[in-house]
């Protein structure tokens, strides 16, 4: 291919980034070429953001580039005034960083602030800034452009939002767009519309970018080459098709196993041997829950919505943020009441019960939450955030009991007995996912919701965890009802599937048979926006 | 034990905390040993010395009624920081549990509690402490028990803004499935998480008890002569003042800076050394 032939639009040597004597990027050499997009991948602490802000020279606090060289468009960024590294921040290159709203002024009309960047660095007036503005905001897919300039960032959903920064990175017409995890936090199908588009203006314009990520999926459907990043070192780079077929290091191919969805889950728990009618151990029966906005308005997050899961089986709930999942769990629990409707959980109606009688049963009926460090009190120690559900057990009144549950229970979620004693702080992301479910499994209860078990985790500890689920099920015989939007961990976990949209029940069925064979069209269209690396790797 | 030892350190290393906390040791010996400190007896009247200007009989000068002002400083202290501490621990005592409870439960009662402080912090601070002494009598208990009153409000909304926060985070909710009763939650788990500001408030109210207290004596509604009190002793100096007899006002107004500014120091250090935004060596 002729690209080959053409200089590069940016180009590391050796380049390393300290903080105070801190070195947290060692020689780092990457090329982007015209036309590329090139992906960067890395768990958490890699220094996937660092090396962004390396290259147009924004890096926070006492970061420093130590070593090597950065040349852009031919010319060397370690050289350049401070009125060119303002120039070129933008003009020359482009970052496009995670979370739009909180990028945005929250008090000017997002339309003037895209107009800023051309005013800096065009010149250009201001009205005919606000009208290239405009015009750039129908490019991007931002529907009724003219009004939606006039708002302000909060008035815009994150996928809008998310929109608006690209055309503030695109106005200015720059050769590079640096990308860090630009669709961190979007459902699912936004994310493929918002990188689409992204992609799409690139190769247009012959502009470079740089993908910077944790999800392999992104990569094996975007980038044309992909670098992957541990510690702070590129541990291996080339083509992205040759990467997802023939990982060079171990590093790579244990990434690429780890995004992988498990064997479809294990043996159905004996549907066979149970006699046809035995009552599923949780049944929910029209289900409403509607909360009532300030301005009048009412919110159906839950809207007649009904299912069963027998014992042992899981039952995923998926559906995209705001498809009211979370507000199901919750009622399920008991943390918000319902309107109307059933929740008959061993044959009794949970939701009619006094909150003293209810009680007691919190030990049967658990939750494992989705952030792993908010739900945990930071000034308990990880022993006393695990012994806490205990107090419902009346068997468990005794210190050497619970003591020895706590151990027991740091065993079966795979964490050393040692962390007994440490506070949450201390704990890696992992780990407290870990510990939020030993508390959930602490009392041994039959049913156990999960909620987004794996958002926010690294690739590698997505995949623990996963992998900790399936054998929790097999061990603990659990029933579990898993609300997630992460298909892939659906594939691996899940006896049936439930799809939620606008707080309705869309479709159920069993996994395999809603993966294979979708019936609703909204079904599909998440199915669509799912980027399995299965799909691009031979 | 080895917070307090980090703490120490900690102001230590900085000059203007290390300040604060020399002051404040000064104040507490100034306290303990008073008798030994004091060259004349608090309350001795002696007509004869009469507004002495500072000497080698009258260190820092004499009053109109001849009592000897240093001595008078030195045990002004006890009476200053007893009615400030106790104002302050009554206040925090009865603060913090109400607001913690008014931030959790929210409801008209809550808002009715938060009513009556709006009530009590609006009112001029001056006026509503000659209102409830000249009512009450002007014992030092009295001060104490104003004071208590004004700076209730303050830890209970300082408490409840934090619970306010605190009661819609994931861990409570997480408490609350666990089985965790509503008292749980809220001594467990959010007062807890909730007692750092307060914590830092009371050093803040300490110092503002000391200027309070010698406010209201200064305007004759705090405590009586002849009890050594800084504000009073500052009020009865002032009449003199115009006389060009700077002595009988001047230290004990020293005294008020320098003990005030101890506590507002040390409420610095005290706020910068639990940030959790600063670096835990």
């Amino acid at each position: 291919m002729e690209m080959h032939d053409r200089k590069p639009l940016l180009e590391t040597r050796d380049l390393s980034v300290a903080f105070g004597d801190k070195t947290v990027l060692h020689g780092v050499s990457l090329q982007l070429r015209p036309d590329e997009v090139l992906g960067i991948v890395g768990e958490t602490g890699a220094g996937k953001s660092v090396l962004a802000r390396a290259l147009i020279d924004l890096l926070p606090g006492k970061g420093r580039i130590s070593g090597g060289t950065v040349q852009i468009g031919g010319h060397e960024l370690r050289q350049m005034s401070a009125g060119e590294l303002r120039q070129l921040r933008g003009g020359g290159v482009a970052l496009i960083g995670t979370d739009a709203k909180s990028l945005l002024d929250p008090v000017r009309p997002v339309g003037e602030q895209v107009a800023d960047v051309l005013r800096a660095h065009k010149g250009l007036s201001a009205g005919a800034a606000h009208d290239a503005a405009v015009s750039l905001f129908a490019k991007v897919g931002i529907v009724d452009p003219e009004k939606r300039a006039q708002a302000y960032p909060h008035q815009l959903s994150g996928g809008m939002a998310q929109r608006v920064i690209i055309a503030m990175a695109l106005i200015a017409e720059p050769r590079v767009i640096l990308a860090d995890d630009a669709t961190l936090g979007l459902d699912a199908t936004i994310q493929v519309q918002v990188l689409d588009l992204l992609v799409t203006r690139c190769r247009e314009a012959g502009m470079g970018a740089i993908i910077i990520t944790h999800d392999l999926g992104i990569v094996a459907r975007y980038c044309d080459r992909v670098a992957i990043m541990r510690e702070g070192r590129i541990v291996e780079e080339g083509a992205t098709a040759g990467f997802l077929n023939h990982p060079a290091t171990a590093y790579g191919a244990e990434l690429l196993a780890s995004a992988r969805a498990r064997p479809a889950p294990m043996v159905r728990s004996g549907r066979a041997q149970q006699p046809a009618k035995a009552p599923a151990l949780l049944e929910v029966v029209n289900l409403v829950k509607h909360f009532p906005t300030s301005s009048g308005h009412v919110v159906k997050a839950v809207d007649d919505v009904s299912f069963a899961v027998p014992r042992g089986e899981t039952l995923a709930l998926v559906g995209e943020s705001g498809s009211g999942k979370t507000t199901v769990g919750q009622c399920l629990v008991r943390l918000l009441g319902s309107d109307s409707g059933r929740v008959q959980f061993d044959e009794r109606d949970i939701l009619t019960l006094p909150d003293r009688d209810f009680r007691p049963l919190r030990r049967n009926i658990q939750m494992v939450f989705q952030e792993p460090y908010v739900a945990l009190n930071p000034r308990w120690t990880v022993a006393r955030l695990i012994a806490e559900p205990l107090a419902l057990d009346p068997t468990m009144s005794s210190r050497t009991a619970r003591k020895a549950r706590v151990l027991e229970m740091l065993d079966l979620v795979r964490l050393p007995a040692r962390l007994a004693e440490t506070y949450p702080h201390a704990l890696t992301a992992g780990e407290q996912k870990r510990v939020g479910m030993a508390r959930a499994l602490a009392t041994r209860p039959d049913f156990v919701v999960f909620d987004e078990p794996t958002t926010a985790l690294d690739i590698r500890v997505r995949a623990q965890i996963i992998d900790l689920v399936r054998e929790l099920q097999r061990e603990m015989h659990l029933a579990t009802l898993f609300i997630t939007h992460d298909l892939n961990s659906v594939r691996s976990l899940a006896h049936n599937v439930a799809v939620m949209r606008h707080g309705k029940i869309v479709e159920t069925g069993e996994t395999e048979r809603i993966f294979a064979n979708p019936q609703h069209d909204y079904t599909r269209m998440l199915l669509g926006a799912e980027l399995p690396i299965e799909r691009y790797a031979a | 034990m080895s917070q307090i030892r980090n703490f120490i350190t900690f102001i230590l290393s900085r000059p203007g905390a290390a300040f604060g906390l020399a002051l404040l040791l000064l104040q507490v010996v100034a306290i303990v040993f008073a008798p030994l400190l004091a060259t004349h007896a608090p309350t001795e009247a002696d007509p004869l010395a009469s507004l002495q200007p500072p000497s080698g009989a009258h260190w820092l000068g004499t009053d109109v009624s001849g009592m000897d002002i240093y001595s008078r400083i030195i045990y002004a202290t006890r009476v200053n920081l007893l009615i400030s501490i106790v104002a302050v621990a009554v206040a925090f005592v009865i603060g913090v549990p109400v607001g913690l409870v008014v931030g959790y439960y929210r409801g008209w009662a809550s808002t009715f509690v938060m009513r009556v402080f709006d009530f009590i912090q609006s009112f001029p601070v001056f006026v509503l402490g000659m209102a409830l002494v000249s009512v009450m009598g002007q014992e030092i208990w009295n001060v104490a028990i104003v004071l208590a009153v004004l700076f209730v409000p303050i830890f209970a909304r300082l408490i409840r803004a934090e619970a306010l926060s605190l009661r819609d985070r994931p861990f409570i909710a997480a408490a609350r499935c666990s089985g965790a009763t509503d008292g749980q939650i809220m001594f467990r788990h959010i007062l807890p998480n909730a007692l750092t500001p307060a914590i830092v408030q009371i050093s803040i109210s300490i110092g503002m008890a000391i200027l309070l207290t010698a406010g209201l004596s200064f305007i004759g509604a705090g405590v009586r002569m002849p009890l050594p009190e800084w504000g009073l002793m500052v009020s009865v100096g002032s009449q003199q003042m115009i006389l060009g007899v700077w002595w009988v006002a001047l230290f004990p107004g020293l005294a008020i800076v320098f003990s005030v500014l101890s506590f507002a120091l040390m409420a610095d250090a005290l706020r910068d050394y639990v940030d959790p935004r600063r670096e835990r060596a």
